[in-house]
């Protein structure tokens, strides 16, 4: 659960090294864990405040924050350093001693209306078999946690949720889907996602949802963001069915 | 000033797609870069007829496609996979092309290249889709109604007409095919060793010695499931010291994983943004371009270099791209 009222201040704590010429990989950590995420998404929205010369964009992942950047503008830029790399590594580590005010109440959860229907559910029962629990137990547990967007991955708008209640945790299966519907919520070990198009797919499905997920026609494609909150919500055939814009 | 240009697929070749330089606004919510597998060839196509390095390019994969010409064409071709020809005429590639209406082009096999990129004046028409005209298969958005060419498909050119393109039309605009006497000398943009340069991982040390020795001194075969998410490299298999795991983390083109059996993958443009598999090594970014141009059974072999010097290598590139546009700059005055 995250509690919405902490409110901390903390210093940032991370080593760099290169990815590529054109980008630098922030390590934070080497463990899933609340604190590491928060501190990636604090400093990824730093950095968009703080940008450099060059800067083009960043990829968070679970203890890690990926800048990505523009080679030439940043050796012609003032920034110090004997190498492209260095020069932005530097920028970042002064960057850091920031300390920065964890405020988890920025954030309003995002719900999101799953429909747990056998129709969409391919493998409720599966998954309700393996945790010796029935399909309502699973839903129940399912809609009852607040998860995080830890990583934005896989396809397009894929997002990897964590947070999920041990109870309801499950492998993936042995043999993947050759297609898996767009908006298929699926679980794999410990966590959950959203399949946002038409793919093939490991996880054990057990239900769908009507919101697209991912979109191109939208300003931001991907429905959700590395560092959101999000909640399930169940909905039944027939509000799945009705659901305007689908 | 620009002319309206169109060309008619006649045979459509294997997977041929519109690509530009990518787009990189939208990696954080899970879009590859996608864009041209061999960015160089692409970019160079467009400088040679005064175009923008970035404007849109047809991206043809090995041989067996033609298209005509429904007007009068001004074009230029780069890459390593076919040369141009229309009837006995060879067509040079990097180099400013008029090709009058009706005329039928066919591109040829040579063997030596996977990939070829075919520029217009002005750039090709497609609709800007996430910053982006580049196709992106896997999701079927950008390029051409997001998918392959098909046999009579037609495309039109875009309006991006700079003053230099309009002058290389007027001078070299006729009733039969021609070119200019110049041309741009794409092999000096690349390296007479054939080695693929590579900076190591960040997993690096995850390996045994023996491996990382095998690695540099074995030789490896492209895949015939390779393809422009990735090359799948057949060969010595990779052994881990360090059995742990590795959370998915960032990864770009020219990221070498190494997956659960030991094997390589080479990762190209149309790649996920993230990976879970441990990073072996970094493909210098200059020498993507080369592997864009490996064919399933060519090999390849590696050599590791410095990040810094993987660095310098691309400065130096980049410093030499704008010496040819300032000089074509200056033919087309």
């Amino acid at each position: 659960m995250i509690d919405k009222k902490q409110e901390t201040t903390s210093s940032y704590s991370f080593q760099t090294y290169a990815l590529s010429e054109q980008a630098i990989t922030l390590e934070f950590g080497n463990e899933i864990s609340e604190e590491i995420a928060e501190q990636i998404n604090s400093f990824k929205e730093l950095l968009s405040e703080n940008s450099f010369p060059g800067f083009k964009t960043t990829v968070s992942a679970y203890t890690t924050l990926t800048v990505f950047y523009n080679l030439m503008e940043v050796l012609t830029s003032g920034l110090v350093g004997a190498t492209c790399f260095e020069k932005v590594s530097n920028y970042l580590h002064q960057l850091k001693q920031t300390t920065y005010q964890s405020h988890r109440i920025s954030k309003p959860g995002i719900t999101i209306p799953v429909c747990y229907h056998e129709k969409f559910g391919f493998d409720l029962q599966e998954v309700a078999k393996i945790n010796k629990l029935t399909v309502n137990e699973v839903i129940q547990i399912h809609t009852s946690a607040h998860y995080r967007v830890f990583m934005i991955g896989f396809t397009p708008g894929f997002a990897y949720l964590g947070g999920m209640d041990h109870r309801i945790a499950s492998p993936r299966k042995s043999t993947p889907r050759a297609s898996l519907p767009a908006g298929a919520v699926g679980i794999a070990g410990n966590q959950t996602g959203i399949y946002p198009l038409k793919t093939p797919g490991g996880w054990q499905i057990i239900g769908q949802t009507p919101l697209k997920m991912f979109d191109i026609h939208r300003d931001q494609p991907s429905f959700l963001n590395a560092g959101d909150e999000v909640k399930f919500k169940s909905i039944s055939l027939d509000e799945f069915n009705d659901w305007p814009c689908r | 000033m620009q002319i309206e240009m169109e060309i008619c697929f006649y045979k459509a070749g294997i997977q041929s797609t519109i690509q530009d330089l990518g787009r990189y606004p939208y990696l954080s919510q899970g879009v590859p870069l996608s864009g041209a597998m061999d960015s160089l060839s692409a970019r160079l196509a467009n400088i040679a007829i005064g175009n923008s390095e970035e404007l849109a390019t047809i991206e043809f994969t090995y041989a067996a496609a033609s298209f005509v010409a429904e007007t009068d064409l001004l074009i230029a071709y780069g890459g390593e996979g076919v040369l141009l020809i229309t009837g006995n005429l060879t067509l040079p590639p990097y180099r400013p092309l008029f090709l009058p209406k009706g005329t039928m082009v066919e591109l040829q096999n040579n063997n030596k290249g996977a990939r070829t990129y075919v520029a217009i004046a002005g750039g090709w028409n497609a609709p800007t889709i996430l910053a982006s005209k580049s196709t992106y298969l896997t999701a079927a958005f950008g390029g051409y109604h997001g998918r392959t060419f098909i046999a009579k498909d037609k495309l039109k050119n875009d309006k991006n007409w700079s003053d230099g393109t309009l002058k290389l039309f007027n001078q070299l605009q006729g009733k039969e095919p021609k070119f200019t006497k110049w041309g741009i000398l794409a092999k000096s943009f690349l390296p007479d060793d054939n080695s693929i340069r590579v900076v190591p991982g960040r997993e690096f040390s995850w390996f045994t010695s023996n491996s990382i020795l095998h690695f540099v001194s074995s030789s490896y075969k492209i895949a015939l499931n390779s393809n422009r998410m990735g090359l799948n490299l057949e060969g010595a298999a990779i052994e881990r010291s360090k059995k742990e795991e590795l959370l998915s983390t960032a990864v770009a083109p020219g990221t070498i994983q190494v997956t659960g059996n030991g094997n390589l993958v080479l990762l190209m443009t149309d790649c996920q943004t993230t990976g879970g598999y441990p990073r072996i090594a970094q493909v210098a970014a200059v020498d993507i371009p080369r592997c864009a141009q490996l064919k399933p059974g060519d090999n390849i072999t590696f050599k590791y270099i410095s990040q810094e010097n993987a660095e310098q290598l691309y400065i130096e590139q980049a410093l030499d791209i704008n010496i040819l546009k300032i000089a074509i700059n200056d033919k087309l005055q």
